[in-house]
């Protein structure tokens, strides 16, 4: 990893784009606290690596997206200091003699003065108070609004399904193993216009603890497959895949099925074992 | 009711053209306005670099809404602390596509966030305000990577887009350790090429 008093380049290249193991990378970032050298070398690397990022197509917003944004932004509060100007600091003028409060006669008005501090004291407790009981209130009302927000989302879930199973604008496709038998078959229902997938396979070969099977979206016009769920057999070598998520209006022409890690892949690692179309 | 239209009391529309003036703003002006609490400059900040930043999670993660999130996370993150970039830092933009890529990748890999990547600098001569200078620029770095030998842009493929470690793209292509280690340096070296 060092060659004495710096950081390997290669070793550099890999920081920066969080590639290395993660004994490794605390490593580096230890070094890099005190090596104002491989800092610059970073600094070097990761332009590099922002242009490979600069040169990926550029994509249109989806519909809303813009708007979301200005809706969340107007109900986000900015950090503390950011937003807020200091006070100016009062400066005396030059030349001029500083004012000078009168003395005040502690009798009778410095009783009252201290009254009116005891009445703000009690009335601030009793708003501190009560802005704890709301504060209260409001974190328990924000757990309903989230234990609803999940209902919503099942509801949601179950209608897509529901559209998917009985829509008749939904793909049926078939997919088979290419060679060899038994035949591993794949059953796939796909409504373009919700993204919703529903998979079912049987006879599938079992696969090592380190591999998973990964089905693909292969949408129309040669774009790039799309990752859409990892599966495994079960003891009988069924398996099913259920509204992965997926983008909502891609036109499929196949669908296909790759062995790949267990973490799965964003691409596929060839060969196809099953598809159709 | 009267609508808004009708109604001369009813506040002006909010123009996606910045009412600030903050449209042909520079970047750092921009943050500046910002920092002051302008959300017209953070809406034309939105505008100006959403679509970049949507680009890039979304080349990773293969998922428009999941892109949206992290491009949504990013820009409000920078409307809460617009302190987090430092214009010494370098190009803005820079910053911004590292860290949608790194997030990006987060969220494919379901981890936790790993560095403060607020954190890290590019350096000065990577300031690309200018839109000419980074079109040519980006036009030469695509040609330096579509030149790549296939071994090396794969290698950078693998360890940029989908966020894997150099001991599971040698898993992955089956060549050794060192071997990935210095197809990516070499890439990044050809892409130094193009920029210097």
């Amino acid at each position: 990893m060092s060659n004495g008093q710096h950081i390997e380049q290669e070793d550099l290249a890999l920081y920066s784009m969080q590639a290395l193991a993660p004994a490794e990378s605390a490593a580096v970032r230890a070094h890099l606290d005190t090596c104002a050298t491989c800092r610059s070398v970073l600094a070097d690397m990761l332009a590099d690596v922002s242009l490979i990022a600069m040169t990926v197509p550029q994509q249109e917003l989806p519909e809303g997206a813009r708007q979301r944004f200005a809706a969340t932004m107007a109900k986000t509060q900015q950090l503390a200091g950011t937003a807020s100007k200091a006070a100016p600091k009062a400066v005396p003028v030059a030349g001029r003699p500083p004012i000078r409060h009168k003395h005040k006669h502690p009798s009778a008005l410095g009783w009252f003065e201290w009254a009116i501090t005891a009445a703000a004291l009690l009335v601030a407790c009793y708003l501190g108070y009560h802005d704890f009981e709301l504060q209260r209130e409001l974190d328990a009302n924000r757990e309903v609004i989230a234990q609803l927000s999940v209902q919503a989302a099942r509801a949601q879930d179950l209608q897509r399904l529901m559209d998917a199973l009985s829509s008749p604008q939904a793909r049926q496709v078939t997919l088979t193993e290419t060679r060899g038998t038994p035949q591993p078959v794949g059953h796939a229902t796909y409504l373009p216009k919700s993204g919703a997938l529903i998979f079912v396979a049987s006879n599938l070969r079992p696969l090592v603890q380190s591999k998973t099977y990964e089905l693909w979206l292969i949408p129309v016009g040669g774009k790039a497959p799309i990752p859409a769920g990892l599966f495994r057999p079960d003891a009988k070598g069924s398996a099913a895949v259920v509204l992965p998520p997926l983008p909502e209006g891609v036109d499929a022409k196949a669908f296909g099925v790759t062995v790949e890690a267990a973490q799965g892949a964003s691409t596929p690692t060839l060969p196809i074992v099953m598809s159709g179309q | 009711m009267p609508d808004g239209l009708s109604n001369p009391n009813a506040p002006e529309p909010r123009s996606s053209n910045g009412t600030d003036g903050s449209t042909n703003m520079d970047d750092q002006a921009l943050l500046s306005a910002i920092q002051s609490g302008g959300q017209d400059a953070m809406s034309t900040f939105f505008d100006r670099y959403s679509k970049m930043v949507y680009s890039v999670a979304l080349r990773v993660l293969h998922d428009s809404s999941e892109a949206q999130d992290v491009m949504q996370e990013i820009f409000i993150q920078v409307w809460r602390n617009p302190r987090a970039y430092d214009a010494a830092r370098g190009s803005l933009a820079g910053w911004l596509v590292v860290v949608a890529r790194n997030r990006a990748i987060d969220q494919l890999r379901r981890r936790k966030p790993a560095d403060p990547v607020e954190l890290f600098t590019l350096p000065s001569s990577m300031n690309l305000a200018q839109e000419a200078e980074r079109s040519l620029l980006l036009e030469k770095i695509r040609k330096a990577m579509d030149g790549l030998p296939a071994e090396q842009r794969t290698a950078i493929e693998l360890a940029f887009f989908e966020g894997l470690s150099h001991s599971e793209i040698a898993e992955k292509t089956g060549d050794p350790l060192g071997t990935v280690k210095t197809r990516i340096r070499l890439a990044l070296m050809a892409i130094r090429k193009e920029r210097t």
